[in-house]
């Protein structure tokens, strides 16, 4: 038997399974607009509900009304709950992404070009394949905007590097995917796929946490 | 168990039976009839989240010193006569998450709404006995240490083999973050031992 609120558990389904993921599952736009719109549905009943009274409704006298008005408000209030919950588990992941360095924005493109075999190039995907909301691209960049300007006051430390000292300042690294040409201290590197580098570490840290880089050894 | 909590939703989403004191003519729907009034007397279950409120409204509007409330409520089957004669018994023995995938939640919720002194007592000595046997199972994955990368498969699988795989199939969701808790500690443990032994 469907009932108010059995969507809105759904969604609250998929949060607790996107906890326990690595990448994020694809946003639920459908399920999100379905919530929403049954919110909306609920809003209007009351509201017609109460039309008769003219503002002065008497729970006591309406007991049956009254029940019904209960039922209808604590629905709202339990799909708005698990709509925020959904967004925020969803906005806590992507924060984390972006702390650990990885492009979110980019990842997305770059899983949906993948599956297109190359037919078309990257930079023409459109949104509807990102596992991403267009409003969490948005706070993706944005967020990732505060990060950069809060690392910017220092200089001298990477607030998101690794927390392991290096053992060895040059590691060997495999090139995973094209990352084009690098600048660094010893000149230009080429990343091409499938070539192997000797480089420095601090170099290309960044690459590898992307994923453009495999470190060996 | 903040507002954003995943879990407490989920939990809130357990079902308990009620019974309606009250004929309500819209909400025919609760017992699958869309058209018909719901009658007094009617027995339907509610999830938490609905039949909490429900029954703690007064009906006739607040402060009043007769307040009947809407509905009224039992114990659900998960903590019925059954359960709790058999976790008497031996708490060990009792696939939890048959019964409910959120038992503890659902059980701290329902103490919190009715009074009911040995069912606490029956449900404290089963945690306290339980988690013991969890702690336990816990250390003996992470030393056997047959299970070399686990932050990715983190997720409800447990990677567990041989006799304690019964017991562990049946912890519920409280359970199973206890487990993992005690598992990764362990393991962090031993992986900083062997680290301390390389250098």
């Amino acid at each position: 038997m469907p009932m108010y609120g059995d969507l809105g558990n759904k969604l609250v389904q998929h949060a607790k399974r996107a906890q326990n993921l690595a990448q994020l599952p694809a946003y639920q736009t459908e399920l999100v607009r379905a919530v929403t719109r049954e919110v909306r549905d609920l809003d209007r009943d009351v509201a017609s509900m109460l039309e008769p009274f003219q503002g002065s409704f008497d729970p006591a006298a309406e007991q049956a009304t009254a029940c019904t008005l209960l039922v209808n408000h604590l629905s709202m209030r339990r799909n708005k709950r698990c709509l925020l919950a959904y967004h925020r588990t969803r906005a806590d992941k992507l924060e984390e992404l972006v702390w650990s360095g990885s492009d979110v924005v980019d990842l997305a493109g770059q899983q949906q070009a993948g599956a297109a075999a190359n037919s078309v190039p990257a930079a023409a995907n459109d949104r509807q394949s990102s596992s991403l909301s267009p409003q969490e691209e948005d706070y993706v960049r944005q967020y990732g905007d505060l990060l950069a300007a809060y690392k910017g006051q220092w200089t001298d430390i990477d607030l998101t590097g690794s927390l392991d000292p290096p053992r060895d300042l040059f590691i060997d690294v495999r090139v995973l995917k094209d990352a084009g040409e690098i600048q660094t201290e010893y000149g230009a590197i080429n990343l091409t796929k499938n070539s192997q580098f000797y480089v420095r570490q601090g170099d290309v840290e960044r690459l590898i946490a992307q994923g453009y880089l495999q470190k060996l050894g | 168990m903040s507002y954003y909590d995943i879990d407490s939703i989920l939990t809130d989403a357990e079902k308990i039976p009620c019974t309606f004191q009250l004929d309500v003519p819209d909400l025919g729907y609760l017992d699958n009839t869309p058209t018909q009034t719901l009658k007094t007397g009617s027995r339907v279950a509610l999830p938490l989240w609905l039949a909490e409120m429900l029954a703690i409204a007064s009906s006739s509007g607040g402060l009043d010193e007769q307040g009947k409330s809407f509905v009224t409520f039992d114990l659900p089957p998960a903590l019925g006569n059954d359960v709790v004669q058999a976790l008497k018994a031996d708490p060990r023995a009792v696939p939890l998450r048959d019964q409910s995938a959120h038992f503890y939640g659902l059980a701290t919720h329902m103490m919190d709404l009715s009074e009911e002194q040995e069912l606490a007592t029956v449900l404290r000595k089963t945690y306290v006995t339980r988690a013991t046997e969890i702690a336990l199972h816990a250390r003996k994955v992470g030393g056997v240490g047959h299970h070399g990368k686990s932050s990715a498969d983190e997720g409800s699988n447990l990677g567990v083999g041989g006799a304690g795989e019964e017991f562990l199939r049946g912890l519920d969701e409280r359970e199973r973050r206890l487990f993992r808790k005690a598992h990764d500690g362990a393991k962090a443990g031993k992986e900083w031992m062997e680290n301390v032994k390389k250098h």
